[in-house]
């Protein structure tokens, strides 16, 4: 090597080439991670009142559930996603709509009717029918959507 | 530091007696055609990378190839650059083994003992020209079904056999789903695995016989 001063012309050659090979793979490596991270940086799809049915449907104190399909767009694929909702309303006025995904891991919960709850199968979770957890591991009460009614028809907030 | 780490490494791994072999290996006093083979490995590690890249988006069926294509040259960011990468890096590679080749004949390198470089070689370019063919059916698009059917007509040419040929390259008798799934097959799969082997023995014959020199007008006399 040298003496530590001076650049020799063999040490200068080295440092150029590790310069350029280190340019060539930042040039590589940072459209790669653009790349590769685009579609889960994307925003979600704007959200849009969709129409879950009449609102006449909703039986008394009953969560009643609405399935209703969505168009989605998944990459270069158009798919339809079912939507399930569950709609409370105590006086026929004031609604509120449930998802029915369970808060805990993600599975599909469903009202029971004879035990006047919602549960989940995956870890025997049980809500309330406002959704408030009554029993197992969900953190959080079910989400709710935006709910409104236009000439009898109920409408939720949602993508 | 550094050299701490890389010698505590090199006493248990012995990874420097290989990096001297590679790098800093003697060589004659030659000139830059003796880079295209460098360089030819260079474009053939920009094809695995962008071509790795590709594959997290592109689905080889003809209900969704195109689609998946577009989607990536539109909807992801960089998609189209390493598309292009990959599309222009293509034709680089064919262009630089060529020239590469061109100078092993000129400058008569392919001679004692160097043949069986030379031979490695002849099948590393049969490789270059099936990533090639195989790659152009893959975007699914008219430009692609069309060539293809052309190529793979033309290959059905040969006598005899050339029947039978044909249809093992299209998996039936027209260019087909079958076909689209057996083209992505060996374009990312065989190919890939012979150039790697291919790669290893062509290199290892250099660093173990080393580079031929420039040859003089005297020694022919
Ligand atoms: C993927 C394609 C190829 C790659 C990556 C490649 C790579 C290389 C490299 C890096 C060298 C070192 C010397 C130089 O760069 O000139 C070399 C030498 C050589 N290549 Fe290739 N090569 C390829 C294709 C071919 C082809 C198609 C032939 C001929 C049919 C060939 C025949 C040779 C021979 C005979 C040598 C020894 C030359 C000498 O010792 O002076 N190679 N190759
Ligand atoms: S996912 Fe519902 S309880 Fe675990």
């Amino acid at each position: 090597m040298n003496d530590g001063k001076q650049l020799d012309r063999r040490s200068f050659l080295g440092l150029i080439t590790w310069f350029i090979g280190g340019s060539i793979g930042a040039g590589y490596s940072i459209p790669a991670i653009a790349y590769i991270v685009g579609p889960a940086a994307r925003k979600e799809e704007d959200q849009a009142w969709l129409r879950l049915g009449a609102a006449s449907k909703v039986e008394l104190g009953t969560p009643t559930l609405f399935k209703i399909k969505v168009e989605r767009q998944t990459g270069w694929i158009t798919n339809e996603k079912e939507l399930s909702v569950y709609v409370l309303t105590e006086n026929g006025r004031d609604f509120v709509a449930m998802s029915n995904i369970c808060t805990h891991l993600g599975c599909r919960v469903r009202w029971i009717a004879s035990q006047d709850q919602f549960f989940c199968p995956c870890h025997n979770a049980a809500f309330s029918k406002n959704g408030e957890v009554i029993d197992g591991p969900p953190p959080r009460p079910l989400n709710q959507y935006q709910v409104k009614e236009e000439d009898g028809q109920l409408f939720v907030l949602g993508g | 530091m550094i050299a701490k780490i890389a010698n505590w490494f090199d006493e248990r791994v012995g990874w420097k007696v290989i990096w001297e072999a590679i790098f800093l290996r003697k060589i004659p006093k030659v000139n830059w055609f003796y880079t295209l083979g460098s360089a030819t490995l260079f474009t053939a590690v920009n094809q695995a990378v962008t071509g790795i890249l590709l594959t997290i988006y592109y689905v080889p069926t003809p209900d969704h190839a195109y689609d998946s294509v577009q989607y990536i040259t539109t909807q992801i960011p960089m998609g189209w650059l390493i598309r292009g990468l990959h599309h222009w890096g293509a034709s680089a590679m064919v262009v630089l083994t060529v020239l590469h080749m061109l100078r092993v004949i000129l400058l008569g390198a392919y001679k004692y003992p160097r043949e069986v470089t030379w031979f490695t070689g002849v099948f590393l370019l049969l490789v270059v020209i099936g990533f090639g063919f195989t790659g152009y059916l893959l975007p699914w698009d008219q430009k692609a079904y069309w060539g293809s059917t052309v190529g793979t007509q033309i290959a059905g040419a040969a006598p005899v056999i050339g029947d039978w040929i044909l249809r093992v390259m299209r998996g039936g008798p027209d260019l087909s789903a079958v076909t689209l799934a057996r083209f992505f097959g060996v374009h990312i799969w065989v190919l890939p695995a012979s150039l790697i082997l291919l790669v290893a023995i062509h290199m290892y014959l250099i660093i173990k016989i080393g580079i031929s020199a420039v040859p003089k007008k005297e020694e022919l006399a």
